[in-house]
């Protein structure tokens, strides 16, 4: 398990409305490396999620170009995209969006169903994603039977069984208390440290961020400014 | 798990939903099965009909009315060498029924001497031949009417006829026949039907119908050209149609069932397709995020296109097999054999009716879909995420 760097080179990004062009992000440089924890903040329209999808290859740029590990997702069309997804990319959102008539662990197995694998194999590997995210005595829960904490750990689960090189978290604790809040952020660390996977998170909450090592601050679809998050520049002082 | 799985499992998200939506198809369906059915049973028929090479002149005005008898020899006439007519049968309605009971027997008086020339294909042995030609009060009886009387060979039995001067006459069952199209119906001998009518007072002989066997096709439709003009302008104007068309008309007079059928299933078939397509349009409208996360994690397009088709076929499948198979299980259960009426005396369940009517709901489903699995394949991954967010 490791992760990928991430190379975005004056990535531009806009969209139309009756013909209108609407600029979000406007000729974006950023690096990230492999096994970085990094945090995206910024207004609302700032271009955070729009980064995001174009990391995950969701969406491609207008222009300048995207590199995640050895793929340069600017030059794939959309069947190559999603094939490359389902390979390299987990993703985390801020609704869980778990299938309710399947139970946690056939939503956690659901993206192996792309993947040549025999059942045993596919039973180990989801059950060892539950086990990862301290879910395995609820693997035959429905989502209506699990907390909104659980629900979004079986998310992650969902997103970290293909054993991806990058997760992407789209505002992953907005719909959370404070303390369940902070137990996924945990648990966000622990595959940032011990499985090496590179993390790029949406967030409004300031106090989320710092779990991340490095805070991009985004505005107006231009990098802002970018910070150490206090806990990482402490360890490094 | 498996996408199969993933897909059943879609269908228990709203079980009421499903249950409507299947019992929307299956409706229809039943009646679809029983349509086709009929319409199969009346393509079969008049195949076997196109076969015998009948031609039935009856009177111009309606089949109620009675040709005088001499119009047999008229007939027969116009084919002096014989080698275009083999034999001239007149019948008369007779309308038979058991004493206190409602149903009328499709029973009909028929010339002792040609009835099994002109309908030879009954099967008829020499003793059997023999019986009718000797035995004034002999009958032949369809094996449906046998069945539900009772009645066997050898039987004597007693018929009250539906049409004044309505005699109560006995007759002596001399033959069961089970060739089919045949099977509903009872003839007797019309020269003791009337003469028990000429003592109850009628003197009028007559006949509702004469059939003409004609030796080919070729002299088939030269007799049929040939029979109209030759009473044209008489007091006997009469109308001369193969069996088939013959069939076609007496059927008509019921109704046109098959016809009414068939435009019934149609349209509500049509708005069944409206009702499920605009059912799968809500489904994946609800699921629009679902679906997005679907591509997300690396569904391709096409997959997802065909998870939400395979959802809808799937319905409609169910749906028309919850129709076709009690419809089919009535069909045997309560066989409609017993009705007097062709065609619909012989409907029964059809594996090719089964068979379209499978095909129809596999095709409805399809249609049903395929909007919404167009909407699946094209949906905006990105747009749709945004949405959530």
């Amino acid at each position: 398990m490791s992760g990928a760097d991430i190379e975005l080179k004056d990535v531009r990004k806009a969209y139309y409305k009756d013909r209108l062009e609407i600029p979000v992000l406007d000729g974006l440089d950023l690096a990230i490396r492999s096994g970085e924890f990094v945090v995206l903040m910024g207004p609302s329209g700032s271009g955070k999620s729009t980064l995001l999808h174009l990391v995950g290859g969701l969406d491609s740029p207008t222009g300048g170009s995207v590199r995640v590990g050895e793929a340069r997702l600017e030059n794939m069309n959309e069947r190559e995209l999603t094939a490359w997804r389902s390979r390299h990319v987990g993703f985390i959102f801020q609704m869980y969006h778990l299938v309710p008539v399947l139970t946690a662990a056939q939503n956690v197995e659901l993206p192996l169903l792309l993947y040549r694998m025999s059942s045993g194999e596919r039973r180990q590997r989801v059950t060892t994603a539950l086990d990862v995210v301290g879910l395995s005595d609820r693997m035959h829960h429905r989502p209506n039977q699990l907390s909104g904490g659980q629900e979004q750990r079986v998310a992650i689960a969902r997103a970290i069984v293909t054993d991806p090189d990058v997760i992407l978290a789209d505002e992953p604790t907005g719909d959370l208390d404070a303390r369940t809040s902070e137990e996924i952020l945990n648990l966000m660390n622990l595959l940032n440290s011990e499985f090496k996977k590179t993390i790029l998170m949406v967030t409004h909450d300031p106090k989320a961020a710092q779990h991340g090592e490095r805070i991009v601050h985004l505005d107006k679809g231009v990098l802002h400014r970018e910070e150490l998050t206090a806990a990482r520049a402490g360890a490094r002082a | 798990m498996t996408i199969t799985y993933v897909l059943m499992q879609n269908l228990r998200r709203n079980p009421m939903r499903t249950l409507l939506t299947c019992l929307s198809f299956a409706l229809p369906m039943g009646v679809f099965v029983a349509a086709i059915s009929l319409i199969v049973a009346m393509v079969k028929l008049n195949a076997l009909n196109a076969a015998q090479l009948r031609l039935a002149v009856q009177s111009r005005i309606a089949l109620v009315n009675a040709l005088p008898e001499r119009m047999r020899a008229e007939i027969e006439a116009l084919d002096p060498d014989k080698t275009r007519i083999r034999a001239v049968c007149g019948v008369r309605w007779f309308g038979g029924r058991v004493q206190n009971t409602p149903s009328v027997i499709q029973s009909l008086g028929a010339d002792v001497d040609t009835f099994p020339l002109v309908f030879d294909e009954i099967g008829w042995t020499d003793a059997e031949r023999e019986s009718w030609a000797k035995d004034r009060q002999a009958c032949v009886v369809g094996t449906n009417v046998a069945e539900q009387y009772g009645w066997k060979a050898g039987d004597r039995i007693t018929l009250e006829s539906s049409v004044p001067p309505n005699l109560a006459l006995e007759f002596h069952v001399i033959k069961i026949v089970t060739t089919e199209g045949r099977t509903n119906s009872l003839y007797l001998r019309r020269d003791y039907f009337e003469e028990s009518r000429r003592t109850a007072g009628f003197v009028t002989p007559g006949c509702n119908l004469f059939w003409l066997k004609c030796s080919d096709l070729a002299a088939l439709r030269a007799l049929q050209a040939e029979v109209d003009p030759r009473f044209a302008n008489t007091p006997n104007e009469t109308k001369t149609m193969d069996e088939n068309a013959f069939m076609a008309n007496f059927a008509q007079a019921a109704g046109d069932l098959p016809g009414l059928m068939r435009a019934i299933a149609m349209v509500v078939v049509f708005i069944v397709a409206l009702v499920a397509g605009n059912t799968m349009m809500m489904s994946f409208r609800e699921r629009t995020r679902e679906l997005a996360v679907f591509k997300a994690i690396g569904f391709q397009g096409g997959r997802v296109f065909r998870i939400v088709l395979a959802e809808s076929v799937i319905l409609a499948l169910v749906g028309a097999l919850l129709g076709i198979v009690p419809t089919a299980a009535a069909l045997l259960a309560f066989p409609l054999k017993r009705l007097g009426f062709l065609p619909l005396s012989s409907l029964e369940v059809s594996p090719i009716a089964i068979g379209v009517s499978i095909a129809i709901a596999l095709l409805v489903g399809v249609v049903a879909g395929l909007l919404p699995a167009m909407q699946a394949y094209r949906l905006n991954t990105v747009a749709a995420l945004r949405k959530i967010a």
